[in-house]
């Protein structure tokens, strides 16, 4: 039952055999080793597995991977060079196990694309779907904020 | 990027030093046990009980044997070919690693199927079905005490403690351990004190949620074994696996990377004896990954019910203080009975009380399994203790600060135990918390729907003793340097500090440091990465070891006639000709300690004081109960910050965890013992919008001492006083006075109107 | 709820048919083990906790029925296959502003960027946002199925918990909302555990002139018409694990004054 399906994966085209049960996050960890993305709660809720679909964030745990036939596919392993929003986060200390930061640095970018100067609030709403066990919160929504202005800078 | 080789003067403790694997963390490559897959690995998928208590009649596995795909099924009964007598545990041998006869709890693990295919694992273990003849469960602690339903039929404390051995063999109960306390004689102060109170407080079960759940893979030959494992106690691990299976401790290798989130969650054993087995019984790697949902059904934190009862005089003086304790353990005892134990000793919180009496019982329940949770059970001592300091305090019309001023235990005063208060901030942080609620001023108490409140509590915690860290520290030919420490890190920065902790010994940049992850072959051993002990046990070994180094290289400059501040690098030159070589230091701490007597008295019951104390600000809907934090301040004794800035996220990450405890977080179980909620979609944990409105920490001007470079813990000081800082907060905004965790909207409601 | 024991975890094998067309779609339904899938959030959880288990998904997401537009009465028309995000994003819901503050704390980002108005709208959980909103508004659903198209008010898509007026081979492909006029609105929500739970209670209300339409969710198995604000008394309400029935009683009664307040206050 497995088909083979191509798409854009980082920027690069790939293909992957897959089954028509499996999810995103399972694909891109069998097929690709990417681990960047990963399951945690399974049902969506702590965004430890986002990705974009193009562009658009989504929970890739709750994705199936023979949807994103054609489309492009980046993960949080997609960039050579720390970008802003990663910067950031280091220089605000905003993580601590490091297993929910892929998913806030993901869902960071495209809130920053969306709202170039982000209020408190928008953050919090933007970010509720992510889940930070270590609640680093108020470095994140530090971090957020500095790379706002980093992205603004440049 | 700095040269490895070169020296600086700068500090290297006190900087807020970006942890060492943030590049990592950031990009999603740090390595966790999650990402690990072998060649030939199978997966394995647990089939669980559905029983809270009941005897295996049969378990019928054919049918998932049969499906395509399948390896093997696997249960106790292969489990006993390779381990006769297959129990774990640290405290106590009771835990099978596949249950034996009986099941005592709904979500125990009673067969496992393995597969290549994760997929078909899980479709195969819904083939298998189970039949038991059901036995009376006991789920509340103190009806365990006297319950017909015996969880264990009878008691297995681990040789290897002596305090333990008078339990061997008790049987026909469920109380695992019963720690007493008696200094003085505290009913007789009782009947002397002029006024008297008594309360009753519970708190609920709840569970760690590390966003990365327990995984655990084996590797093995017939004469070796590597567990790769998300552990926070490696070397317990590979004595116990190697005890389980009577190989010498050189045989099995245990290695950790990174950890998402422990908190408590994966100390001792939790999948490494299963998948050591499987993989030793069918010669392939094996992988155990849990999901979200089966984290509930494997270590949660005690509920408990707390008695407590003081004698005070007239002007606020407490003059004696009953305690007793039932803490649920639920089905096995795990870390329980050290819970019960070595934090039941502080029950009557941070006062000079002259007559004091604790009785504290670690019960068996058919729950899910407690053990430790950020803070090692004095969370639920501080909730009941802080809560009974306001209700004393309020009855007699003293302000809540001052009669904790009146009676709290002062440097060089003697605590419970009789052990003396020593570098324990207690005064310090108590004041600094009222200042920073600026208690002196009034307060706005609201008006209509909308009611404000504040509150504070004060904790303290005795860092568990007797353990031991040891640790090594390599300085190489180029000048660099590599620690080597079983300590783990799972978020708390430990890495980092260790690094912090070496350079600043051999005056070389924090950068220039390596730690390399437990790995029992190359590690040297270490109790475990629990209880905030970490920083001032591993912290203090790593120091020996560096200071070691740095002897050693001083002793080759000497002998190469060098100067004392000759460069690293040259001196290895000039010891080999070439660049080679490397000096290896090593560091060995074992703080002293003094065991308790019959009446849990000693000089030295700790090597040294957690102390944190929470100021709330708070209004309460009283229309829906529903409460809003404006602001909480964490305030702490922490010795001297090794790394500030990871301190200050120590601080807010404890404290706003407990505030999930508090206000909504809850297992929630029904008649049948059967868990309603065990996933994230109904067992919800803070987020985002949750957050207080502003959050305030802060560590005072304190020294540890003994500590390396006047450090101490910080993972869990935090949480100590954030629950009845609530409850207070609430009740000073609405008179009503919550006595059962956790405080959610119809708690709340219900109370005010009852 | 689940138990241990009844329950079956984990996505087991089915197959995915990809149609290009409406009247393609439909003829792939119908049959027993067939699902259609829409945005998938719904359905993928459903699926990993077993409580569904297909043998067929047909994916609606190359039927192109994703326009949103304002219809010549002025109503607002959405295909079904719209994202909720791309809603919420509209620069038409100006005019529909309880719909866009309402999406804004509807689940998450991510599950707004997949999920669709159609998919949202055919679940059947009494614990989604838009349909009591819908319902208040009074707006309706057009559903294709095998003869032909039918429109139906969004109140009446609704049977019981997780359970439809739809057929198995209908599908939802687009939803009207009327032009809100003067009419003003408002949906509030309350949770009892973490601030992004699912709610207790939803309770939308409709102002229009002396007329107040109020529907409540959540607390209820659908969507529920209260007659007026005095009928709340007698609605069935269960407990949960939100919370008592008597609890979530006494929500009702406070956020059905608060959400006729804010509807009062509303722009629209």
């Amino acid at each position: 039952m497995r088909r083979a399906i191509q798409f854009r994966l980082n920027g690069a085209s790939v293909e992957a055999q897959v089954a028509p049960h499996e999810t995103l996050v399972e694909v891109l960890r069998e097929e690709f080793g990417l681990f960047g993305a990963r399951e945690s709660c399974g049902q969506g809720l702590c965004g430890c597995c986002t990705v974009l679909v193009d562009g658009t964030a989504v929970s890739g745990c709750l994705y199936l991977a023979a949807l994103a036939e054609g489309a492009h596919v980046q993960t949080v392993e997609g960039a050579a060079e720390l970008d802003a929003v990663q910067e950031a986060f280091i220089e605000r200390a905003a993580f601590q196990c490091g297993f929910c930061t892929p998913g806030f640095v993901l869902m960071t970018r495209q809130l920053l694309d969306e709202h170039p100067d982000p209020s408190e609030d928008e953050i919090r709403h933007y970010l509720s779907g992510n889940l930070c066990r270590c609640a680093a919160y108020p470095e994140i929504i530090e971090a957020v904020k500095l790379a706002a202005r980093k992205r603004r800078q440049s | 990027m700095k040269r490895a080789t070169q020296a600086t003067e700068t500090p290297q403790v006190g900087r807020s030093v970006p942890r060492l694997e943030s590049w990592l963390k950031v990009t999603g490559r740090a390595e966790y046990v999650h990402n690990l897959r072998l060649p030939g690995m199978l997966y394995g998928k647990i089939f669980r009980s559905s029983v809270a208590h009941g005897r295996i009649k049969r378990i019928d596995v054919s049918a998932a044997r049969a499906l395509a795909g399948v390896h093997s099924v696997v249960t106790a009964a292969e489990v006993k070919t390779l381990v006769p007598e297959p129990y774990y545990g640290p405290a106590f041998h009771d835990q099978p690693v596949l249950a034996v006869d009986k099941v005592r709890y709904v979500g125990e693990p009673v067969a496992v199927v393995l597969a290549s295919d994760p997929h078909v694992a899980e479709e195969a273990v819904h083939l298998i079905s189970a039949e038991y003849e059901e036995l009376p469960a006991v789920y509340d602690e103190v009806e365990a005490m006297t319950s017909k339903a015996i969880v264990h039929e009878t008691l297995k404390p681990a040789g290897t403690f002596p305090d333990l051995k008078h339990l061997k063999g008790r049987s026909n109960t469920n109380v695992a351990l019963d720690f007493r306390l008696r200094r003085g004689d505290a009913a007789k102060a009782m009947k002397g004190a002029e006024r008297v109170f008594e309360h009753r407080f519970r708190t609920q079960q709840v569970m760690h949620t590390p966003l990365e759940p327990l995984v655990s893979v084996a590797e093995s030959t017939d004469s070796s074994l590597t567990i790769h494992t998300a552990s926070q106690s490696p070397s317990f691990v590979r004595i116990e696996i190697a005890r389980l299976l009577g190989w010498p401790e050189n045989r099995v290798r245990v290695r950790v990377p990174f950890l998402g989130g422990g908190f408590g969650a994966k100390l001792y054993i939790k999948l490494e004896a299963l998948v050591a087995v499987l993989s030793l019984l069918v010669h392939r790697p094996v992988k155990v990954s849990l999901t979200m949902e089966e984290q509930f059904f494997t270590i949660t934190k005690h509920a408990s019910t707390f008695r407590i009862k003081s004698g005070v005089t007239r002007d606020g003086r407490i003059v004696a203080r009953d305690c007793e304790v039932w803490w649920n353990g639920g089905a096995y005892a795990d870390i329980g009975p050290r819970v019960t134990q070595k934090s039941g000793f502080t029950a009557p919180g941070p006062y000079d009380i002259q007559d004091v009496s604790i009785d504290s019982y670690a019960l068996y329940t058919n729950l899910p399994p407690a053990g430790a949770l950020r803070g090692f059970g004095i969370p639920q001592l501080v909730w009941a203790y802080e809560s009974h300091t306001d209700m004393i305090a309020r009855e007699l019309g003293i302000d809540p600060v001052e009669f904790r001023r009146k009676n709290l235990l002062r440097e060089g005063r003697p605590q419970a135990t009789g052990t003396r208060m020593k570098d324990a901030a207690l005064e310090k942080v108590l004041e600094r918390t009222a200042a920073l609620l600026e208690w002196e001023k009034p307060f706005d108490h609201g008006s209509g729907t909308v009611r404000r409140g504040r509150g504070l509590a004060i904790g303290f915690k005795a860092c568990i003793a007797n353990t031991t860290s040891l640790a090594a520290v390599s300085v190489n030919a180029d000048g660099s340097c590599t620690v080597y420490t079983s300590c783990v890190d799972m978020g708390q920065g430990s890495d980092t500090a260790m690094a912090q902790i070496a350079a600043e010994v051999l005056r070389m940049p924090t950068e220039s440091v390596t730690v390399v992850h437990s790995d029992t072959d190359v590690t040297p051993f270490d109790m475990a990465t629990l209880g905030s002990r970490s920083l001032f046990h591993s912290g203090n070994a790593v120091k020996l070891a560096a200071e070691d180094a740095v002897r050693k290289l001083n002793e080759l400059r000497a002998e190469l006639k060098l100067a004392a501040d000759t460069p690293i690098a040259d001196v290895f030159r000039k010891k080999y000709g070439m660049r080679a070589g490397s000096v290896m230091g090593g560091g060995n701490f074992i703080p002293p300690y003094t065991p308790p007597d019959e009446n849990g008295q000693t000089e030295n019951a700790t090597p040294f004081w957690m102390v944190g104390a929470t100021g709330v600000e708070l209004e309460v809907d009283t229309e829906t109960g529903r409460v809003r934090i404006t602001r909480l301040i964490n305030v702490a004794d922490v010795g001297t910050p090794i790394n500030p800035r990871i301190v200050e996220t120590q601080l807010s990450g404890g404290a706003i965890m407990q505030l999930g405890f508090t206000l909504f977080e809850k297992m929630l179980f029904d008649a049948e013992g059967q868990l309603r909620n065990a996933s994230l979609a109904e067992y919800k944990i803070p987020g985002l919008l949750d957050l207080p409105a502003e959050i305030v920490n802060e560590a005072v001007v304190a020294e540890q001492r003994s500590g390396p470079f006047g450090a101490k813990g910080v993972g869990e000081t935090a949480t100590f006083g954030v629950s009845p800082a609530v409850a207070n907060a609430i009740h000073d905004a609405i008179g009503v006075r919550l006595t059962e965790l956790p405080l959610n909207p119809e708690a709340v409601f219900q109370a005010m109107h009852k | 709820m689940l138990k241990i024991g009844e329950e079956e975890r984990g996505l087991s094998p089915f197959e995915l048919a990809e149609p290009r067309s409406l009247r393609e779609a439909l003829a792939l339904l119908g049959a027993d083990g067939v699902r259609p899938l829409s945005g998938g959030t719904a359905l993928m959880l459903m699926m990993k906790a077993g409580v569904l288990r297909p043998t067929r998904l047909v994916n609606l997401r190359r039927l192109g029925i994703d326009q949103i537009e304002r219809g010549n009465g002025g109503e607002l028309r959405v295909g079904a296959m719209t994202t909720l995000r791309a809603l919420e994003k509209s620069p038409l819901l100006k005019e529909w502003p309880v719909i866009a503050r309402t999406l804004r704390t509807l689940s998450n980002v991510r599950v707004r960027n997949v999920a669709t108005v159609g998919g949202h709208l055919a679940h059947g959980d009494p614990h989604m946002d838009l349909p009591p909103l819908l319902s208040a508004l009074g707006a309706t659903v057009t559903i294709a199925g095998p003869k032909g198209e039918r429109t139906t008010p969004v109140e009446a898509l609704y049977a019981g918990y997780l359970e439809t007026t739809l057929a198995r081979n209908e599908l939802i492909t687009q939803l009207l909302v009327p032009a809100m006029g003067a009419r003003r609105a408002a949906y509030l929500k309350c949770t009892t555990r973490s601030a992004d739970d699912w709610p207790a209670l939803g309770v939308a209300v409709v102002l229009d002139g002396r007329k107040t339409s109020i529907v409540v969710s959540a607390a209820t198995d659908r969507p529920t018409r209260l007659a007026s604000v005095e009928a709340a008394e007698g609605l069935r309400i269960e407990s949960d694990l939100h919370g008592s029935a008597q609890y979530k009683k006494q929500l009702l009664r406070v956020y059905l004054a608060r959400a006729i307040h804010e509807a009062r206050h509303a722009s629209h």
